[in-house]
């Protein structure tokens, strides 16, 4: 009896250290991308956007989860509250954005062994952020000019500098600062890293991932949620109020961080979608409970 | 050269200190600095999200001027001031130039002003408000809206652990110029020199990620026997943490100024 | 009545790991007691405190046997959380078990997230008791890393534990903040509370602890009061584990019955009037070689927190010369590390100039010095960016595209015993591996000068004399070789020159006999000298003796003029 409890409070602790590995090392590398100067040419822009590597790495050796939402509190602490930048709610779509990629990246890998499994892990992780941001991006543009359909060329010329940044994103953020840093690292630090945890590395068998997890489902699901990380920017339109968030989340559970932000963004994203259905009387899909397990 | 000397000028670990210090902490005496966190959240609620939904210029206009004038008694550093006005200036700038390209006119210009305003009123209300936290009060507030409580710790930990990671950081990254060699040629527009720098900057995580998971492990190690773990989001501790926030004449009657201001700019225009 | 803590057949082996830390150890602890765990490396004693605070087996599940009874609590039943009110560890890596940015904030943590009521006034009297209380509203940036130890203690001392642990609270200090922790400890002692260190330096044994428990290969072999416990000298010495140097002294030169262990007992065993053989010479200097390093009017200073410059380095003038075998002594903030820095073109002077090998630093970048100055970090890992010993060590020849590096590097890994650890990644080694390799690293770098920031800190004894003769080996590799370090034991052994700092500034240079010779120059500057020296010298010895087996020669070539023994 008391065995199972221990073992419990065992893995909290664990996490607990993914965290705050990946949120230290995610936050520095944040700060350290904001002090390294953009290179434009042209309208090309040669900037580090960020070392997705960390997060990627952590994701792929350790539980995906606590690695990826780390790595996210990691970057709006260092890169956002301390440098004088924090943005409020737009911060929120973020952290929802980018720990959703990593922690897709992460589950992806099953062996950290196979090189292969792990570049396409870290292109698949930048890839489904950069989407989703690029999304909500045109989607603010969209929302924010009034009859946008009346304004020549604005529209599209949205979607074009947003896809071009996406694209730019990719292969230069994409390829140079988690490609080919992740499969690099994961090999060298497997076997490693863990056992100054004190956790066992993570093997073939574990099963951190949805069960029978293929690529197209992921990125579907990837692609729901994108539109979830979008309704951010409606909420204004429900009854939202942030001081209602108190309310029972705090229960007897074992509140960690990562449960009630995700079921917050959920709740929020269904209730909003619940609306909007209603509103457009769209045939938009049913909400995104397939996601949820 | 001369680049990678800036580099490391920028990479001062007691420069970084100061400066982080000072916008984390510097700014306790305005009259922002003194309002309930909660006061806060509720303004920057509203003045954050509904200019989304304002397409009327002149009420815009009236939320800038608000906001403005917030952000000054906020005294938040001009370095953000500035970063933020590039960020909207080169934002809008784009846009305008690929509308013309896909056949627009200098009509565009209006509608984009109107964007470019909308966002600086947003922008502007998440700096006045956030940079009237300090550390500690952000995350008792953010504590008392029922964010999880790893987030005030999370925080806390970030100010403690940050000048150890730069400086080790730096440590290794040292390590690395002074045993590694630079490119002899710094190459086209100085690509080779500034190739090698970010190579370095990448490769001075794999010291850093075993180093860090040492600490991260002792850290909770620690937590555990001062039987802090669990503390987090017990209620008894929430109530010890936040029993010092109290909302005051001040916070009623910023709420209320606000609230009017914002409610003449709907009447007036 | 039983004892307040009870370790009874306690096998233990981490998840993983092939052989047991602990092997059947048992260990009693009586309330009230300052108890010292001595033992080599791995011998369990840090695993054995884990044990007190439930650690292991709540937190580390590995195979556990044996039961562990604290204050009539079998932490077997209970969580490391209801330990927390009994037991408090500080650790070895103090820092990291600060986690808070203020100084009071932190005193308070724990009782806080315990969700006492009077959590502030626990963090006001935690600070108090180790004399941080006006300090409390600092960033624990701004804190020495003494300091910061004594707030890692503080912060357990807040939940009012009765039974306080410290793993090797020294290391990293110099001695006087040393005695500075040991005082409170005895304080705490005195209130009642029972006191665990684990230490290698059992002159500080010798004075504070009462009982001592000696660690070997996961047993405990025994527990004695010190007395006893030091006298064990063959037992100690086997496992590399030094006695003091009076009590070594003492047994070397064959004194009857129970061997003193402080200089006060160890007092009526040597003196009598008669006069010792003459003094034995130091390193002795060469003088005259070439200019490897100038300081001249050397003025350096950083930034602090208020954006005011602080004078770090003031009007340093120095040469430093083909042959020089340097000890750069003084207590922490003395300046010796950032002397050091200047040497190697990392930080630049901003008074004056620093040139070396005829140019001057704020002239060329740091790449260019580092082929002449290698500099080895006080904490080794900052050294480690490669991920196998192999490839740190030739890292350097490596990017130099050095023709024979296969060669060289296999040198480099024999010199200083690596070949068995070459594919290990160095920052998975014990202290003193580290430490070697961090050695090779900078005699890897091929440089004119090797500067090293207290190279046998946190090391125990053994490891300590261990590097202390690779450095002896150096001497002939290199032109000149700068130390700086607590160590005055090394210094005396190594140095033909020391160089005393304080408050920024030379205020002595000279050598072993003009140092400790000059005892208003010691007290300014903080050293306190190896204590066989400081008794032959209480002794009447004059000049007195540097180390042990000095003292001994010279003591029994007395005995014998006088035929005591023949």
């Amino acid at each position: 009896m008391a065995k199972l409890s221990e073992r419990y409070k065992l893995t909290q602790s664990q996490k607990m250290m993914v965290f705050i590995l990946s949120m230290s090392l995610y936050g520095l590398s944040n700060m350290i991308t904001e002090l390294i100067p953009e290179v434009y040419i042209g309208p090309i822009e040669f900037s580090v956007e960020y070392f997705a590597f960390i997060p990627l790495t952590l994701c792929i050796l350790f539980h995906p989860l606590y690695a990826a939402i780390g790595a996210s509190v990691g970057e709006i602490i260092f890169g956002e509250l301390m440098l004088g930048q924090f943005g409020g709610f737009g911060e929120l779509e973020k952290f929802i954005a980018f720990s959703l990629a990593m922690y897709v990246a992460g589950t992806f890998v099953r062996d950290p062994k196979n090189k292969i499994q792990v570049g396409i892990a870290a292109m698949l992780g930048v890839i489904i952020h950069q989407f989703i941001s690029m999304t909500v991006d045109v989607l603010k543009v969209w929302v924010g000019v009034e009859e946008l359909e009346v304004v020549p060329g604005l529209a599209e010329s949205v979607v074009i500098i947003e896809g071009f940044y996406f694209l730019n994103d990719i292969f230069f953020s994409g390829i140079l600062f988690a490609l080919l840093p992740t499969v690099y690292l994961v090999p060298r630090l497997y076997g490693k890293i863990e056992p100054l945890l004190g956790m066992k590395p993570r093997e073939r068998t574990d099963r951190y991932s949805l069960k029978e997890v293929i690529g197209p489902r992921l990125v579907a699901g990837g692609l729901v949620l994108a539109s979830l990380a979008f309704m951010f920017e409606f909420l204004s339109e429900t009854d939202f109020n942030p001081v209602d968030w108190e309310a029972d989340l705090g229960g007897g559970l074992e509140t960690t961080l990562i449960w009630v932000s995700i079921g917050m963004a959920f709740l929020i994203a269904v209730s909003v979608i619940a609306v909007m259905v209603k509103r457009r009387r769209d045939n938009m899909p049913p909400g995104p409970g397939g996601v949820a397990s | 050269m001369e680049y990678t000397r800036k580099l490391v000028d920028k990479l001062s670990v007691e420069q970084l200190k100061v400066e982080l210090l000072n916008t984390a902490y510097g700014n306790d005496r305005t009259f922002l600095a003194k309002l309930d966190p909660r006061t806060l959240f509720i303004w920057y609620s509203f003045f954050g999200i509904v200019p989304w939904f304002i397409h009327n210029e002149k009420v815009l206009a009236g939320m800038f001027l608000f906001m403005a004038a917030a952000t000054f008694t906020a005294r938040v550093s001009p370095v953000i001031i500035f970063i933020l006005c590039l960020g909207l200036l080169g934002q809008g700038g784009y846009l305008f130039i690929a509308a013309l390209f896909f056949g627009g006119d200098w009509a565009v210009m209006y509608p984009l002003l109107v964007l470019t305003l909308k966002l600086s009123v947003i922008s502007l209300a998440s700096i006045a408000a956030f940079c009237s936290m300090d550390p500690e009060k952000l995350s008792n507030g953010l504590l008392k809206i029922g964010v999880p409580g790893q987030a005030a710790f999370s925080i806390a930990y970030g100010y403690r652990m940050l000048p150890t990671l730069i400086e080790e950081y730096q440590h290794v990254f040292q390590s690395f110029r002074l045993r590694g060699k630079a490119p002899e040629k710094h190459g086209f527009l100085y690509w080779r020199t500034i190739a090698y720098f970010i190579k370095l900057a990448v490769l001075s995580f794999y010291p850093l990620l075993l180093s860090m998971a040492k600490r991260a492990r002792t850290t909770v190690e620690a937590l555990e026997t001062k039987g802090s773990l669990n503390g987090f989001n017990d209620p008894a501790v929430k109530k010890l943490k936040l029993s010092g926030l109290k909302m005051g004449r001040a916070d009623y009657g910023f709420l209320l100024f606000s609230a009017v201001y914002a409610a003449a700019l709907f009447i007036l225009f | 009545m039983t004892a307040q803590i009870e370790v009874r057949d306690v096998t233990f082996r981490y998840p993983g790991g092939d052989r047991a830390v602990l092997d059947k150890a048992s260990l009693t602890v009586e309330k009230g007691e300052f108890v010292a765990i001595l033992g080599g490396n791995g011998s369990g004693k840090s695993t054995l405190c884990k044990l007190l605070n439930g650690l292991i087996p709540h937190y580390y599940t590995g195979d556990f046997e044996g039961e562990v009874i604290v204050e009539n609590m079998r932490t077997l039943d209970c969580k490391v959380a209801e330990l927390s009110g009994i037991v408090g560890y500080v650790y070895q890596d103090f820092e990291n078990q600060i986690v808070s940015p203020r100084v009071l904030d932190d005193a308070c943590f724990a009782p806080l997230h315990q969700g006492m009521t009077d959590y502030l006034e626990r963090g006001h009297e935690a600070l108090r008791s180790v004399g941080l209380d006006h300090r409390q509203d600092d960033f624990i940036w701004q804190l020495s890393g003494g300091q910061k130890h004594l707030l890692a203690l503080a912060g357990i001392l807040s939940l009012n534990p009765d039974i306080i642990i410290i793993d090797e609270p020294v290391a990293q200090l110099d001695p006087k903040h040393a005695r500075e922790i040991y005082d409170i400890l005895r304080s705490l002692n005195e209130q009642g509370k029972t006191i665990i260190v684990i230490e290698h330096h059992t002159e500080f044994v010798a004075e504070y602890a009462q009982q001592v428990v000696l660690m070997d290969d996961g047993k405990v072999l025994f527990k004695k009061p010190v007395k006893e416990a030091l006298n064990e000298v063959e037992l100690l010495l086997e496992r590399q584990i030094f006695p003091p140097q009076v009590t070594q002294a003492a047994s070397l030169a064959g004194v009857d019955g129970p061997l003193p262990i402080t200089p006060d007992e160890a007092a009526k065993h040597f003196s009598g009037g008669v006069r010792p053989l003459p003094s034995e010479t130091g390193p002795a200097r060469t003088g005259g070689g070439e200019e490897l390093v100038v300081y001249r009017d050397t003025g350096f200073s950083v930034n602090t927190i208020t954006r005011e410059k602080r004078r770090i380095l003031d009007d340093l003038n120095l040469t430093i010369r083909d042959g020089d075998h340097i000890a750069l002594v003084g207590n922490n903030g003395a300046g010796k590390t950032s002397f050091m820095k200047l040497m190697t073109g990392l930080v630049k002077p901003d008074l004056g100039e620093v040139m070396v090998c005829g140019e001057r630093t704020a002239d060329r970048p740091p790449e260019y010095f580092a082929e002449k100055v290698a500099y080895i970090h006080q904490n080794p890992e900052q050294m480690f960016i490669d991920d196998s010993v192999e490839k740190d060590v030739g890292f350097f020849m490596k990017a130099r595209k050095t023709p024979d590096l296969e060669v060289r590097v296999e040198e480099l890994l024999r010199q200083f015993r690596l070949e068995e650890l070459r594919e290990r990644d160095s920052r998975l080694l014990s202290g003193g591996q580290q430490r070697r390799v961090s050695l090779a690293i900078g005699v890897g770098m091929i440089p004119e000068i090797l500067v090293l920031d207290e190279p046998t800190a946190n090391l125990d004894i053994a490891t300590r004399k261990q590097i202390t003769r690779l450095l002896d080996e150096l001497k002939h590799q290199l032109k000149a070789v700068v130390i700086a370090t607590h160590d005055m034991q090394l210094a005396c052994e190594f140095a033909n020159r020391i160089i005393v700092m304080n408050e920024g500034r030379i205020i002595h240079d000279g050598d072993r006999d003009s140092v400790f010779g000059n005892a208003r120059l010691l007290e300014k500057a903080g050293l306190i000298p190896p204590q066989v020296f400081a008794f032959s010298q209480s002794i009447g010895w004059e000049p007195p003796a540097y180390t042990v087996d000095e003292f001994v020669r010279r003591f029994a070539g007395k005995e014998a003029e006088h035929g005591v023994y023949a």
